[in-house]
């Protein structure tokens, strides 16, 4: 059975699970309403309270919609930043905290590193598994664009080759990501630093040229401007990488004795084995440390993923909470129509029709909540998305998923098996009371 | 013929209702207090029989007691060969479903339903069978009550109107018994003697049994006989005059 259940498609999988979640809330449906045609009476009755009736489903939507936007964001920010570090196989960095360097490299969020040394970086490129080892260098900017020196090479590897316009073919050109607001052939003098610390007049006198512009990717370095590595160092009254008589130079080979230091080079190999014996050679006491971005953000997940069992554990009692308020809601909400239940009782209606018009009234409002909860989940999902988008440069879209489905499935039959409490607790009132009411 | 106590005869209709026999009938109330007391009472089917008394009398209660909706009662309560005392309360309301239509003071109608679906309402809960046909009389009564455009929602009526639905809705299923509680009182003094004739009317014409509880002098003038409650207990001949 197992077996079997393993050899499906993840989609047939997913669709079967959906399905099992919703039978008991739809085999609850048949059972209860099996021979009746309450719906004219539900609707009247909706109609009469439609004021509270609307209430509950904006409570309930409410409810649903908050489990359904943080289970959305969650996935489309664990998928927004693995797509962010998708193009970083290995990093090596001076050692220290991975995520910092990771947080750098990638995501470039300013940090304070360590800087690997010329005859390190050397012996990096020149390793033979080696086919990629773009030297990174930070610290300028250009309004709220981080300004990051590089290689042509990693520009062609982050872009996939999709550049508008061209690459540098000097230190004062400028391939800027898709967001930044430089057009081609634009000009722009960097800032030292970044942030609210920028120094506008940090870099006097020094100025580059848009030549290009990548396609977007989804990542922060959409609001970046790469130039080469070697007019960082200019910039900043460093050696630029090479020696004087190649001082003209632009991109690799670098030349040790002039290289000024990189806190992190992105490295590609020839191989996933070979990444795994460079992650090894490289991660050297006192030296250098390698790492995989997506073993770090592996194991960022896993803590984001303690932090959610722990929210999805609160948000489980919220829900308890919020259940128990909609069972007590509708109870009450049943009672305001108690002389209608009392006159179908005492024109002979059956008490199982009786119940099924309660029972049909209460699935009503769960599921125009559920569906409201739906539409809410993911407006609100969407707009923390646009939020978390738009400071990060990760492109975070929260989409409905399987999960959310299946947790609408479950809460709507969950919600239909407990809606018949109140549906039973109405029919014990006495009917001449009711009648009298 | 007086055949109980209180019990003032008039003369009979046609009999084609179910007939009426009661005896021993003790309502108390959740608490024990004896709510109506009445020893025994028989009307034969297709009488029309008028229940009369002050507020608290115990006119209602018997009107319930004989819907079978009270939940306790002592003695029996007998339509035809039915001793609703030996019903369970889903029993009682199959019983009504089939054999007893009701009329509440308030009408207690779906204001949201037209007047056809509010006369129509025991379909909802009929056999699938018979609810084509039940819809088709509900329709036929409206017609007979002088009730038109029954497409709209009956709280555009005035009172007369939407007692007749609840008649219509009370006779729809054809049912051989009606129970009527203080039908007039909502209703202005046309519109009252409007119904009074309809109901009575309609009755007689089915030969059906009508239980009407009123503080109407001419809706209970009207009727066969006439039952005076006081105190929850049946008056006499002497003291109900």
């Amino acid at each position: 059975m197992i077996a079997l259940w393993d050899s499906l498609p993840v989609l047939a999988q997913d669709i079967a699970v959906t399905l099992a979640l919703l039978l008991p809330g739809v085999l609850l449906g048949a059972g209860v309403l099996r021979g009746f045609a309450p719906w004219p009476l539900v609707r009247a009755i909706l109609w009469r309270f439609r004021g509270p009736s609307v209430l509950f489903v904006l409570l309930i939507a409410l409810s649903v919609g908050m489990g359904i936007g943080l289970l959305a964001q969650e996935r489309g920010l664990r998928q927004g930043t693995a797509q962010a570090a998708d193009k970083f196989d290995l990093i090596v960095a001076a050692p220290g905290s991975e995520l910092t360097a990771m947080f750098a490299a990638v995501f470039l969020q300013p940090s304070d590193m360590g800087l690997l040394s010329g005859d390190t970086y050397s012996a990096i490129a020149a390793h033979p598994s080696v086919t990629l080892a773009a030297p990174l260098a930070f610290g300028d900017s250009f309004g709220a664009a981080s300004i990051v020196g590089t290689t042509a090479d990693f520009v062609r590897h982050l872009s996939d080759e999709r550049i508008e316009g061209r690459l540098w073919r000097t230190a004062e050109e400028a391939v800027v990501g898709a967001l930044v607001p430089l057009e081609i052939g634009g000009r722009f003098a960097p800032s030292h630093g970044t942030g609210d610390a920028a120094e506008p007049d940090g870099h006097d006198g020094h100025e580059s040229a848009v030549v290009g512009r990548m396609a977007p990717t989804g990542t922060p370095w959409d609001r970046a401007i790469l130039v080469p590595v070697e007019a960082v160092w200019e910039v900043h009254g460093l050696a630029n990488g090479h020696a004087p008589e190649r001082a003209g130079q632009i991109g690799p080979p670098f030349d040790a004795a002039y290289f000024p230091g990189t806190p992190a080079v992105v490295l590609r190999a020839a191989s996933l084995g070979a990444s795994y014996g460079l992650r090894s050679e490289f991660t050297r006491d006192g030296e250098t440390m390698a790492f995989f971005p997506g073993s770090v953000l592996a194991g960022l997940y896993r803590v984001m993923g303690d932090v959610r069992q722990a929210m999805s554990l609160m948000a489980l009692v919220t829900q308890g909470l919020v259940a128990a308020s909609v069972l007590l809601g509708l109870f009450i909400l049943s009672r305001l129509f108690r002389r209608q239940i009392a006159l179908l009782r005492a024109l002979g209606a059956p008490r199982r029709f009786v119940f099924a018009v309660i029972w049909s009234f209460s699935a009503v409002l769960l599921l125009a909540g559920a569906a409201g909860g739906l539409l809410t989940g993911l407006g609100a999902a969407q707009l923390l998305s646009a939020a978390v988008t738009s400071r990060t440069g990760v492109a975070v879209a929260a989409g409905l998923g399987w999960t959310e489905i299946q947790f609408i499935a479950a809460f709507v039959s969950a919600g239909l098996a407990l809606s018949l409490l109140p549906a039973a607790l109405v029919l014990r009132q006495p009917v001449i009371e009711g009648l009298r009411a | 013929m007086a055949d109980t106590e209180g019990c003032a005869d008039r003369e009979a209709g046609p009999s084609g209702g179910l007939a009426l026999r009661v005896s021993g009938l003790t309502v108390r109330s959740p608490r024990g207090r004896v709510l109506l007391s009445l020893p025994s009472l028989e009307l034969p089917g297709g009488t029309l029989l008028g229940v009369r008394g002050p507020s608290g009398a115990g006119k209602s209660t018997l009107l319930h007691a004989l819907a079978g909706l009270s939940a306790v009662a002592e003695g029996t309560v007998r339509w035809g060969d039915t001793d609703l005392s030996r019903l369970d309360a889903e029993g009682r309301a199959r019983f009504r479903a089939d054999q007893i239509g009701m009329i509440f003071q308030d009408f207690l109608l779906f204001d949201e339903l037209s007047a056809q679906d509010n006369a129509a309402l025991p379909a909802l809960f009929r056999p699938r069978a018979e609810r084509a046909g039940l819809r088709a009389r509900a329709a036929a009564r409206l017609v007979g009550l002088g009730l038109s455009d029954t497409a709209r929602s009956v709280a555009s009526y005035s009172g007369g109107e939407r007692q007749r639905v609840a008649i219509a809705r009370a006779l729809a299923a054809g049912a051989p018994v009606l129970l009527a509680d203080e039908p007039t009182a909502s209703l202005d003094r046309a519109a009252a003697d409007r119904l009074i004739a309809d109901l009575t009317g309609m009755a007689r014409a089915a030969g059906t049994t009508l239980v009407a509880v009123s503080h109407d002098e001419r809706l209970i003038a009207r009727m066969d006989r006439v039952l005076t409650l006081a105190d929850g207990a049946p008056v006499t001949g002497a003291q109900a005059a």
